[in-house]
C-alpha cells in the first residue's frame, strides 16, 4: 500500500486536528486516508488516556482502521506517535516563520511569534498536550526527538533575526528565549490551562526579551 | 509495622536501590525501568525492594527527595555568609551544575524524568531554593524584590540542561553556566546584575577549560 505524501501537508494538519460539530467525524474526514486518521487518533487518546496507557488497539478504536491496516503504515505505536508528533511541529513552525516575515521592528517580530505560537497551543488543548508534555513520557526515542526540536526552536528563534537583531551578551541567548517560551507553555498546558495561553503575552514577551535588551526596553515591547 | 530492631543494612539497601533507579533512569528513562532492573543493579531480592518500597513510584520519590537534598547541601558549602547575594547564587549555581555534570545522572532524572512522571516535581524544586533566593537577598536589602518571576527561572534552567543531557553532553553542561547564573540570579538581582555574574562565571570556566587542557 503507498502512502499519501500530500497528507502530511500543515493545511491537510488542520482539517483533521481541528474538531467540527458534536456529531461524530464530519463525512469528508472518515473519507481521508487512513493515515490521516490514525495519525488524528494518536493524538486525541493520547492526550486523553496518556502515552503509556494507550494501545494500539484504542488508536484503532478512535481511527476505525484495521490492525493489519495500521501496521502496514507504521511500525508500532511510538512510531504513529512521532509521525504525528513531527507534523504538529512543522505546523507551528511554519506558523511562527509566516508571523515573523510580516515585517516590523525585532522587538515586534519576536512578539508576534510568540503570539502565533501562544495561540496555536490555546486552540487545540490535545494537540498542545500531545505535542508538549506526552512526548516527555515515551522512553529513550524522548531525548533524540526533543534534542532536535529543541534546536528548530532556537532555530526558529534565530530567524526573527535581521540587521535590527540585537547583539546578545551572553552566548546561548537564543536556547534561553527557547527555554522561556518551552517552559512556560509546558506548565500551563500540565496544569490544563492551555486555552488562556494568549493572556500571557505581555508577561512572556517581558521575560523573552529582557535578556537581549535589558528590563526598560522589554517593558516596553511587552506593554506595547 | 515491623516492630524488631532495624536492620543494620537497610539504610545502606535503601541508598544501593535508589542509586539503582537513579543510574537506570539515565540508561533507559523510567518509563522503561523496571522494577526486574532495579533488583538486578543493587543486587538486592524483590523482597528486599518491596520491604524499602510500596512501588517503583515510590522509589522514585525517594530517588528526587535524595537528589534535591544532596544539591542542595552542595549549594550551601559553595558559598560563604558574607558573599553578597548575587555572588553566593554564582558560587551555588557553578557548584550545582559541576555536581550535576559529574554525575548526569542525577541531571537527566531531575530534568527529564521527574518532570515526565509527574510535572508538579517542579514545585518541589520551587520550594528547596525560592525560599533560599528570597532569603540571601533580604538579608542584604530588607526585602527582596522581584525584577521577574523566580518562578519561571526554574523552568528555563530545567530545559537548557535538559537539552544538554538530550544530546548526551552531559560533561559540557558546565558550557551552560553563564545562562544557568543569568537565570538564578536575575528574579532577584535584575538584569544588569545577572549578566555581570554570567560573564563572572564564563570566565571562570573558559579558565577551567584552559587549565584543564594544560594539564
Amino acid at each position: 500500500m503507498s502512502l499519501p505524501v500530500s497528507s502530511d501537508s500543515p493545511e491537510d494538519l488542520r482539517r483533521w486536528r481541528l474538531p467540527r460539530g458534536r456529531h461524530g467525524l464530519p463525512r469528508e474526514l472518515v473519507e481521508r486516508s487512513q493515515r490521516e486518521r490514525l495519525l488524528a487518533a494518536v493524538v486525541k487518546v493520547t492526550a486523553s488516556k496518556g502515552y503509556e496507557a494507550t494501545t494500539v488497539g484504542d488508536i484503532l478504536g478512535e481511527a476505525g482502521v484495521g490492525r493489519e491496516s495500521f501496521y502496514e503504515l507504521f511500525d508500532d505505536k511510538l512510531g504513529c506517535m512521532l509521525a504525528a508528533h513531527k507534523i504538529l511541529v512543522d505546523d507551528l513552525e511554519q506558523q511562527v516563520r509566516a508571523a515573523y516575515s510580516e515585517g516590523g521592528a525585532w522587538a515586534q517580530r519576536m512578539r508576534r511569534g510568540l503570539a502565533t505560537t501562544l495561540g496555536w497551543f490555546a486552540a487545540d488543548p490535545d494537540a498542545a498536550r500531545f505535542t508538549l508534555v506526552e512526548l516527555s513520557t515515551v522512553g529513550p526515542a524522548f531525548r533524540p526527538t526533543f534534542q532536535s526540536e529543541f534546536a528548530r526552536a532556537v532555530a526558529v528563534l534565530e530567524g526573527a533575526g535581521g540587521e535590527d537583531a540585537p547583539e546578545p551578551e551572553l552566548a546561548q541567548a537564543y536556547s534561553l528565549a527557547a527555554g522561556t517560551i518551552l517552559a512556560r507553555i509546558y506548565e500551563e498546558i500540565v496544569l490544563d490551562r492551555a486555552a488562556e495561553l494568549p493572556r500571557l503575552l505581555p508577561d512572556l514577551t517581558y521575560e523573552l526579551l529582557v535578556p537581549f535588551v535589558g528590563e526598560a526596553q522589554a517593558r516596553a515591547a511587552a506593554d506595547a | 509495622m515491623p516492630t524488631s530492631a532495624p536492620d543494620l543494612g537497610a539504610a545502606d539497601q535503601r541508598r544501593r536501590i535508589i542509586d539503582a533507579m537513579i543510574d537506570s533512569c539515565a540508561e533507559k528513562t523510567y518509563a522503561a525501568t523496571t522494577i526486574t532492573d532495579l533488583v538486578a543493579r543493587a543486587r538486592i531480592s524483590r523482597t528486599t525492594f518491596y520491604k524499602q518500597f510500596d512501588d517503583k513510584r515510590a522509589c522514585f520519590d525517594a530517588a528526587i527527595g535524595h537528589c534535591i537534598a544532596q544539591l542542595q547541601e552542595v549549594a550551601a558549602a559553595a558559598h560563604a555568609a558574607e558573599d553578597p547575594p548575587d555572588d553566593a547564587v554564582r558560587k551555588a549555581t557553578a557548584a550545582v551544575i559541576e555536581a550535576l555534570a559529574q554525575r548526569p545522572g542525577l541531571a537527566q532524572l531531575l530534568t527529564g524524568d521527574a518532570i515526565a512522571v509527574d510535572p508538579r516535581v517542579i514545585e518541589c524544586y520551587r520550594k528547596a531554593t525560592i525560599p533560599a533566593l528570597e532569603a540571601l537577598w533580604s538579608q542584604s536589602d530588607g526585602a527582596a524584590k522581584a525584577h521577574s518571576d523566580p518562578r519561571l527561572a526554574f523552568g528555563k534552567a530545567q530545559v537548557l540542561i535538559l537539552n544538554q543531557i538530550a544530546i548526551g553532553e552531559a560533561d559540557r553542561l558546565p558550557e551552560l553556566l553563564p545562562e544557568i547564573v543569568y537565570l538564578a540570579v536575575s528574579p532577584f538581582g535584575g538584569h544588569e546584575a545577572a549578566l555581570q555574574q554570567a560573564q563572572i562565571a564564563g570566565e571562570s570556566t573558559a579558565n577551567d577549560v584552559a587549565a584543564g587542557e594544560q594539564r
